[in-house]
């Protein structure tokens, strides 16, 4: 599924409900965002029902899509995400959504390029994660997969502090540079 | 774009959700006033959307479908939000919207020393010591150091210490052991916002009398 497609399913539910669109991206993404949390070390029982609760909330919510600032990818990653912190209640977490933090002043910024769509951006970071070493490429996938803190990381690969925050520093300067010089 | 940004795995702990509040709070105030480091965040995000884009679990039985169909015929699609951040109360008009809703409806400065002014911000979950610092222009704060990390966010006016120029936008995690003194910057006052790791309890004799006071922020 392209990202202009699941974005076209996503406006199908905001504008008319469609269940058939609905349908569609619960027989996509539903397994990917189980098997996800399964390599977060959710059980299959409860990642099933996390799966399941997140794509109710992308029906409920998808009238806030906006394909302009994120691509449906990374949206339903963000639901999920929040979804799994929610049903563990940690201690800790930020009480307001960050996505909500990281979206109310957006519409304020000027000179944003609008012709650059957030689809586009977000196909080039996942080409461009092919390009990153092994070593970057394990830090990178355990924060998102098990969310834990650079931190954690470090201290469960055994790994020193320093060495883990150079390979996410020398990752993410590889993608902040590819993306800038494709902007050029 | 901001000078100081924050570093990159604390934007990344970020993007993942991974972030204990007091730090969160410091990002997000960091995203609000900077675009770049927005940017930053957005593109971290896409990186946990390709990660489940390339996930390829077997596909759920069609019963798990129409279960879900099922309960979808008692809830609507919500309706679109209207987002009107909340309004800062009065004088307090710098403060960016994240910061907002932890000032409560009337915040007071406490005067700590001539030219130096705090408020504690309440967490919603107590992992670390935050408050709000004003500083008139000028003034410094007492030469001190830290036993855990300090991060800081300048919402208003800007300040100097040996580390460099810091002005609203910028990020600065406190120098590790060595002594600092910071001083603001000439023109409006200074406003940062800053979190601390819970202090270290201190052990030895001595402890069971200091760490009272480290508790209630006076050492």
């Amino acid at each position: 599924m392209t990202p202009d497609e699941a974005a076209d399913l996503i406006q199908a539910i905001a504008t008319r409900q469609d269940r058939a669109s609905f349908a569609e991206l619960f027989r996509h993404f539903g397994p990917r965002v189980k098997a996800f949390l399964m390599r977060g070390g959710s059980d299959p029982e409860t990642a099933q029902e996390v799966a399941q609760e997140a794509l109710i909330l992308v029906w409920r919510k998808a009238a806030s899509f906006d394909r302009t600032r994120a691509s449906a990818a990374t949206w339903i990653y963000t639901i999920a995400r929040n979804k799994r912190i929610d049903l563990l209640r940690r201690a800790g977490r930020p009480p307001i959504e960050v996505e909500d933090w990281l979206t109310i002043f957006a519409p304020e910024e000027e000179g944003a390029d609008k012709s650059i769509l957030a689809g586009q951006t977000y196909a080039r970071v996942k080409e461009l994660m092919e390009g990153l070493s092994a070593d970057q490429l394990a830090v990178i996938r355990k924060a998102f997969f098990e969310d834990k803190t650079h931190t954690a990381i470090a201290e469960e690969m055994n790994l020193p502090l320093g060495t883990v925050k150079s390979r996410i520093r020398l990752a993410l300067g590889r993608l902040r540079e590819r993306l800038e010089e494709e902007d050029r | 774009m901001s000078r100081h940004p924050a570093p990159d795995e604390l934007l990344l702990d970020y993007a993942t959700g991974a972030l204990p509040e007091g730090p969160a709070l410091v990002l997000a105030l960091q995203c609000a006033l900077d675009p770049a480091t927005r940017r930053t965040v957005g593109q971290l995000r896409d990186i946990g959307g390709a990660l489940l884009e390339q996930e390829d679990g077997p596909a759920f039985e069609e019963s798990a479908l129409e279960q879900v169909l099922a309960k979808l015929d008692g809830v609507a699609v919500d309706s679109p939000p209207v987002s009107v951040p909340a309004a800062a109360p009065r004088g307090f008009e710098w403060a960016p919207a994240p910061l907002v809703p932890y000032l409560g409806t009337a915040p007071r400065w406490r005067k700590v020393l001539g030219g130096f002014e705090r408020m504690p911000i309440r967490l919603a979950h107590d992992t670390h010591r935050v408050e709000l610092l004003r500083l008139e222009p000028g003034h410094g704060l007492p030469v001190h150091h830290h036993v855990g990390e300090e991060y800081t966010i300048v919402l208003q006016g800007g300040f100097t210490d040996s580390t460099g120029n810091y002005g609203v936008g910028d990020f600065a995690t406190g120098p590790g052991s060595q002594d600092h003194e910071p001083i603001a910057d000439p023109g409006s006052a200074c406003i940062a916002l800053i979190v601390l790791e819970k202090p270290i309890v201190l052990t030895g004799p001595w402890g069971r009398w200091f760490n009272p006071l480290v508790k209630r922020g006076w050492l």
